[in-house]
């Protein structure tokens, strides 16, 4: 039979174990090594039963069927279902007026497809720092970036907090030019009661499987606020010939997904929630931040290290984040970097070969800079001194298991000890010195 | 393809657990690609998400970009225009019997059985196999004798990650195989599933489902 059941459910928390020996240096780790796999998606017998009858219909209905129920949800104008993330947010950009050798301007902290749909449209992406405590793209650089040729500009809602959309939608208004949300990270995430994806003039969603709200493996979607903007992509498609088009599997799964993602969404808020009281508690680690009236999605829960708390200002972060990480990883929390180094460092920044032979870097020359991560001293700080947990808070996660992340990481920040010792005899690199990653 | 076969395929899949397409314990595309390679007698496939994507993947594995031209006659308006926007020239001045860039084969119920015969027909270093008309949704293949066409054009499908299983944690190896765009043209495992199970079927003659075959 196959089945993802583990062998056993997850051991009840125990204070005692806090005290033992870390599991780097051979105690017992909080999560057990045959405990660790958190299933994500979540897959019942209505995502069964509903892929079942969606045999009955015809594709074009159920995908039709998935979009509208999605777009009501989020309360966008109009709606394009897509294959994947990266195509939808292609479209996005093309709803919202953008042309080749336009300049668009996206965060140099992000996944590279935010800047890869913006070469895909045969415009020329423009690397933006970030804001130090929110990580999304900060509207004073955004505002410092603006040429004549800019067309649009696209925040991301990192890790499912959204940008800062009033001060970013002013400049654009000012300048007259559009706003395109990347709402990748940010399914259900809102401010005040509004919800990612219908902020901006347009949008691109991913609803990749391993997404807050994840379709049956691969798709995306483009949002637009006006019939115009919507017409414009779905022309595009047309006259270029290019199939962006949904699978009634992936759709069929994604309806009956959507009807639990509240569910879900509740279960990620509370157990980021109750990390985060815990973490603070700590005072080696710290919660994300979220402004006030922001609700955040918890795509990815991302924390900071302050090594002077608890005696460690002598060493540098980045090298005590390693040391931490190792540590953590051996307590069976397998937190991780995401992200090593400003996109604009990755090898198709750099080179800019683009579709070949540089277009359409070379529609406009002027766009394009050599970068070094030193450019972006925001995210270079941030990568230096965050680590994050993805998929094992993403899932809805036991409370039994979000309660024992919590104690691995105060497990973890009671032994300044052990983390010098590590960081005196590790030969830890900063991140961007690695080779970049995707993730 | 009988509804209950696909229903038992889908079923399977989703009780595994495993429906993303970068999960390292994913078997599904990787059958996939198997069942093609053997089908077409080509070493190589790279399974990406619809035609055009197939079409892309074939010419940037050959190296062939934006400014380049290539001879491939025969091809239908959507073709032309895709290629277009690829910024793609089609060579009006090829002779007859030159080598072309790209055979295609779209299958379908009515002759999915004859892919091994169709792909035998092929001459071209890249053959992109439209799997659409099975029945899944946007489906294709590009099958390939060549391993750097492959290593191309799975990078092109993933964000220049030419490992699927291994992305996240991935050193660079061959920075000069990695495209200069890339794309997400990765497959559903679960669409790869239905695929799957179409072409292995169609190689048998049709029999009605359960307990009346
Ligand atoms: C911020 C962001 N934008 C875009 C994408 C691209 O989405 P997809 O993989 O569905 O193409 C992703 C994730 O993969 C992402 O994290």
């Amino acid at each position: 039979m196959i089945t993802d059941f583990p062998s056993r459910p997850l051991p009840l928390p125990n204070a005692d174990e806090l005290a033992a020996e870390l599991a780097a240096f051979g105690g017992d780790a909080i999560i057990p090594k045959d405990l660790r796999r958190t299933l994500f998606p979540v897959i019942t017998k209505e995502d069964v039963f509903n892929l079942m009858l969606a045999q009955r219909s015809t594709p074009q209905k159920v995908v039709d069927g998935f979009a509208e129920a999605y777009r009501q949800y989020v309360g966008a104008g109009y709606a394009l279902p897509t294959a994947s993330g990266t195509s939808s947010l292609h479209l996005a950009l093309v709803g919202a007026g953008v042309q080749p050798g336009d300049e668009v301007i996206v965060p140099a902290f992000t996944f590279i497809a935010t800047a890869q749909a913006v070469v895909a449209a045969h415009a020329v992406p423009v690397f933006v720092d970030i804001d130090p405590r929110t990580y999304c793209m900060d509207p004073q650089a955004a505002a410092a970036a603006i040429t004549e040729r800019t067309r649009a500009i696209m925040p991301v809602h990192v890790h499912g907090l959204p940008a800062d959309v009033p001060a970013l939608r002013a400049l654009a208004d000012r300048h007259g030019i559009a706003l395109v949300e990347d709402a990748s990270h940010a399914h259900s995430a809102k401010i005040g009661e509004q919800v990612a994806g219908s902020f901006g003039d347009a949008a691109g969603q991913s609803l990749m499987a391993d997404k807050n709200f994840p379709l049956g493996g691969e798709g995306g979607i483009a949002f637009f606020a006006t019939a115009e903007a919507h017409g414009r992509a779905a022309d595009y498609l047309e006259r270029h010939g290019i199939d962006y088009g949904m699978s009634w599997v992936a759709a069929a799964f994604g309806t009956s997904q959507l009807a639990r993602l509240p569910h879900y969404d509740e279960i990620r808020a509370r157990n980021a929630e109750l990390l985060g009281r815990a973490l603070d508690g700590t005072g080696l680690f710290h919660a994300p931040h979220v402004p006030e009236g922001h609700t955040h999605a918890y795509n990815m829960y991302r924390i900071t290290l302050t090594p002077d708390a608890v005696g460690l200002d002598d060493l540098p972060v980045w090298a005590v984040k390693e040391a931490v990480h190792e540590l953590l990883v051996a307590e069976g929390v397998p937190a991780r970097e995401w992200q090593n180094t400003p996109i604009p460092c990755h090898l198709p920044f750099q080179h800019r070969d683009g579709f070949g032979n540089g277009y359409p870097f070379t529609l406009n020359p002027g766009a394009v800079r050599d970068h070094r991560p030193e450019d972006f001293p925001v995210t270079q700080g941030m990568l230096d001194s965050t680590l994050v947990l993805c998929r094992e808070l993403r899932a809805p996660v036991e409370y039994e298991r979000a309660l024992r992340y919590a104690d691995a990481f105060a497990k973890v920040a009671r032994r300044p000890d052990a983390i010098r010792k590590l960081v005196e005899a590790g030969d830890y690199r900063r991140p961007y010195e690695k080779a970049a990653r995707l993730g | 393809m009988e509804l209950f076969d696909t229903a038992t395929v889908l079923t399977r899949v989703l009780t595994s657990g495993v429906v993303m397409s970068i999960e390292k314990s994913d078997r599904e595309l990787p059958g996939l690609e198997r069942l093609l390679s053997k089908q077409t007698g080509r070493a190589k496939a790279v399974l990406v998400n619809s035609r055009s994507a197939a079409v892309h993947t074939a010419l940037a594995g050959q190296g062939i970009g934006h400014g380049d031209a290539i001879n491939r006659p025969g091809l239908g308006e959507k073709d032309r225009a895709f290629l277009a926007w690829l910024g793609i020239e089609l060579r009006e001045d090829a002779a007859e019997g030159e080598p072309v860039a790209f055979d295609h084969i779209a299958l379908d119920a009515e002759n999915a059985h004859r892919l091994g015969e169709l792909a035998a027909a092929s001459t071209a270093p890249a053959l992109v196999v439209d799997l659409t008309g099975l029945g899944f949704g946007p489906a294709a293949a590009v099958l390939t004798d060549d391993p750097v066409q492959w290593a191309r054009g799975e990078r092109l499908k993933i964000f220049g990650a030419y490992d699927l299983r291994t992305m996240w944690t991935q050193e660079e190896e061959s920075a000069d195989l990695v495209p200069g765009v890339q794309f997400n043209y990765r497959l559903s495992p679960l669409v790869a599933a239905c695929v799957r199970m179409a072409l292995g079927q169609a190689k048998r003659p049709l029999t009605t489902s359960g307990a009346a075959s």
